[in-house]
């Protein structure tokens, strides 16, 4: 990345980046590589087994 | 879910050539953001099509979405005759990627890639400037939030 790109300054992402939660990244930047990926597996494990458990509760809503 | 210690397992005892983009990239240098599959760029030349449809072909194939039934053959001849494709596997998601914007192919993409030293292998990744690059590129409302979390944590690994 040239100067010129890397000193460029979308406003549109800087708006972005005020809701930026940093204590996330800096947690993460203290992992290593594999346990940020086996961290975000875990992550899906979770999110799939949410995601179960709604399917069962609206059907039992039904 | 994708398993991504298998799958790069599989690619990296195949011996493909490949580069991870995309969210697993961003994964890999810290963004928080939750990925659900695996994007990578891989070299076009025969030999390599030739170990992708190996390295692939136990996982069980199957292009994403698509009803089921379809004619799907996993062979060098399919591969040959698309460039990007977004497949389903045993392992789950993976999207083969013949270029990305901003990019390239694998050869352009070589240089501006680091070597991750993960799972007991080494794997090609997209450097973080390269991320930042390809991302501005693309240019699409729904990389903004994450563009901007890339650049996130380049100051913050730049205020180290």
């Amino acid at each position: 990345m040239n100067d010129a790109e890397g000193a460029y300054r979308d406003p549109v992402v800087e708006a972005y980046k005020k809701g930026i939660d940093r204590t996330l990244l800096r947690a993460n930047l203290k992992l290593t590589v594999a346990e940020r990926f086996r961290r975000a597996m875990a992550h899906a494990r979770f999110a799939d087994e949410l995601r179960r458990a709604g399917r069962e509760l609206r059907s039992q809503q039904k | 879910m994708t398993d991504f210690e298998a799958l790069l397992s599989t690619l990296d005892r195949n011996r493909v050539e490949y580069i991870v983009v995309g969210g697993a990239a961003a994964l890999a240098h810290g963004s928080a953001r939750f990925t659900q599959d695996l994007d990578v760029v891989y070299s076009r030349s025969l030999e390599n099509l030739d170990r992708l449809v190996a390295a692939l072909r136990e996982l069980k194939p199957y292009l994403r979405g698509a009803p089921p039934g379809l004619p799907f053959v996993w062979s060098r001849e399919t591969l040959s005759h698309g460039l990007n494709f977004t497949l389903d596997t045993s392992l789950g998601p993976i999207d083969l990627l013949g270029e990305i914007p901003g990019g390239g192919t694998y050869a352009d993409l070589i240089p501006s890639s680091v070597e991750l030293r993960i799972f007991a292998g080494a794997t090609k990744c997209l450097s973080l400037e390269q991320l930042i690059r390809a991302k501005r590129a693309a240019g699409r409302p729904k990389d903004m939030e994450a563009l901007a979390e890339l650049e996130a944590l380049r100051e913050e690994a730049s205020n180290g």
